[in-house]
């Protein structure tokens, strides 16, 4: 009970803290000049739920980039879990993709923004790429390890009892790589949503990375705190999504934190 | 077993072979892609070796770009890991510390380090500085979640026996919780040294006047698809040698 309550009252300490500074500093010091108060960011942003920036509300900007990284973490993870799974099951493909894997696997999925801007033009295709890029090495290296890791004890004895070999995969090796898999989508799902806004940021016309692009480029600090603050809100919703739909898939080990 | 090896490795190298050959097949031979979009690797070859000395179209060579983007990327780095790694240990081992920092680390936790960019431009204009702190934001955050959870690691019992031989909390944290911490604090290092890496090379396509990422963005403006072929390479084999680098120091200072 003590414990409870010191919790939340050293937290609310320094998140209070944290404001009151922030408000000092932007109505005492020059930073007045181009920095706004806590207050007028937090007005700002409920503003923006119905009057426009840009083109859009926050709430539809936000929407557009959720699109995005739906379609191309979709993608990534579709992909990237066959390939890892089929690498990790037999050696023959991982004899032949391993190669070409350690080409594309220590380039940034960033780095593909250039090429990826070449190849598709500016429109979508370009955003769903490099989203795609962004996490997909991840996924695959994942999936891998949790199917080559699973236990040949196990996989023995199910062979001695008569299981075939889809038994084998579907009833053994599968449910040991999920745990595996499920770490590699949620880190790909927060680069995803880091590669949307490079990306948005680099060439679009409507997303969160846009707002803050588009605040940087005119100068709007009110406008890029307001695009951060859409960005933490979303990117905090993300990483507990994939932890809850994992808690429920892998009930048999839950990781820690 | 020897045989089978051997016969995954020549499958791997047949692999390789026909890639490329696959590549120079559908450039320099059939021209199915434009050299606009896609450079044989010959060409790419080649005009890696003129960036080495050739200033054009971008005003430095590649080796000046290579440093510009290094510099950035270690300075930001090391301020993070020297900000970082003490931070996570002192939140972990010390209860009113962790009460304290915690909420405004969560507060900050949740915006990849790319959304930095804009805000720290503004701040700190577009030199060195701007984007150093930026590198410290995305490097400073995977040191602290690992020394953090390193240091929690640290086992009750070897605590208690350390206690009761007297130790002070100050001689546990040094003799007993840092030494368990340390292979997640070195896999902190290496994260972070990846995502610093990758965010750099992000901002200087959004931003810049110098470093990798602006030669890919120049590059992409004149459609010279060979510099940005050349750049990827590049900031991928940097990339590795600098988790090379760190591996190798792991390996020599962490005894598991």
């Amino acid at each position: 009970m003590k414990d409870r309550f010191m919790t939340v009252f050293v937290g609310s300490l320094a998140i209070g803290s944290f404001f009151v500074f922030w408000t000092y500093a932007s109505t005492t010091t020059s930073a007045a000049l181009f920095f706004p108060t806590p207050l007028e960011v937090f007005r700002y942003f409920f503003d923006s739920m119905h009057t426009r920036i840009g083109k859009y509300t926050l709430p539809m900007h936000t929407l557009y980039s959720l699109k995005r990284v739906a379609v191309g973490f979709g993608l990534s993870s579709i992909t990237g879990v066959l390939l890892g799974v089929a690498m990790g099951y037999s050696k023959t493909i991982n004899a032949i993709i391993r190669p070409l894997f350690n080409i594309i696997r220590p380039i940034p999925g960033l780095a593909w923004i250039p090429m990826a801007i070449l190849w598709f033009g500016i429109g979508e295709t370009t955003k769903h790429f490099i989203i795609f890029m962004g996490g997909f090495a991840n996924v695959v290296l994942n999936s891998y390890d949790g199917t080559s890791k699973a236990s040949p004890t196990l996989i023995k004895a199910a062979e001695l009892l008569g299981a075939n070999k889809s038994q084998v995969f579907f009833h053994i090796i599968l449910p040991s790589a999920t745990p595996y898999i499920f770490a590699g989508l949620q880190v790909s799902l927060s680069t995803s949503w880091m590669a949307v806004l490079a990306a948005e940021m680099i060439s679009s016309y409507e997303g969160a990375g846009w707002i803050i692009n588009m605040g940087m480029q005119t100068g709007n600090t009110l406008m890029i705190l307001v695009g951060m603050v859409a960005i933490a809100i979303v990117g905090f919703l993300l990483a507990n999504l994939m932890r809850i739909v994992e808690r429920r898939l892998c009930i048999w080990t839950v990781r820690g934190t | 077993m020897k045989n089978i090896k051997s016969k995954y490795t020549l499958i791997s190298s047949l692999s390789l072979v026909a890639f490329v050959i696959l590549w120079i097949v559908v450039t320099d031979v059939l021209h199915i892609f434009p050299s606009y979009a896609l450079p044989s690797p010959i060409t790419a070859l080649k005009t890696f070796f003129r960036k080495l000395v050739q200033t054009s179209p971008d005003g430095s060579t590649l080796i000046v770009h290579v440093l510009a983007s290094l510099q950035v990327t270690l300075s930001g780095y090391l301020i993070g890991v020297l900000v970082g790694v003490p931070l996570g240990i002192l939140m972990g081992w010390y209860k009113p510390v962790d009460l304290f920092v915690k909420p405004l680390f969560d507060l900050v936790r949740p915006i990849p380090p790319i959304g930095w960019v804009p805000i720290m431009m503004l701040i700190l204009g577009i030199g060195l500085r701007a984007k150093a702190m930026v590198i410290f934001v995305s490097a400073v955050i995977p040191c602290i979640i690992n020394s953090y959870s390193g240091i929690k690691q640290t086992s009750e019992t070897h605590i208690n026996v350390a206690k009761t031989f007297g130790a002070s909390n100050v001689d546990i944290l040094r003799t007993v919780a840092i030494p368990t911490a340390m292979p997640m604090i070195f896999t902190g290092l290496r994260v972070s040294l990846g995502v610093a890496w990758m965010t750099l090379v992000a901002a200087e396509l959004i931003a810049a006047t110098k470093g990798l990422g602006y030669m890919l963005q120049i590059a992409r403006t004149i459609g010279r698809a060979d510099i940005i072929v050349v750049g990827m390479l590049v900031i991928a084999a940097v990339g590795a040698l600098l988790t090379g680098i760190l591996e190798f120091l792991e390996k020599k200072f962490v005894r598991r």
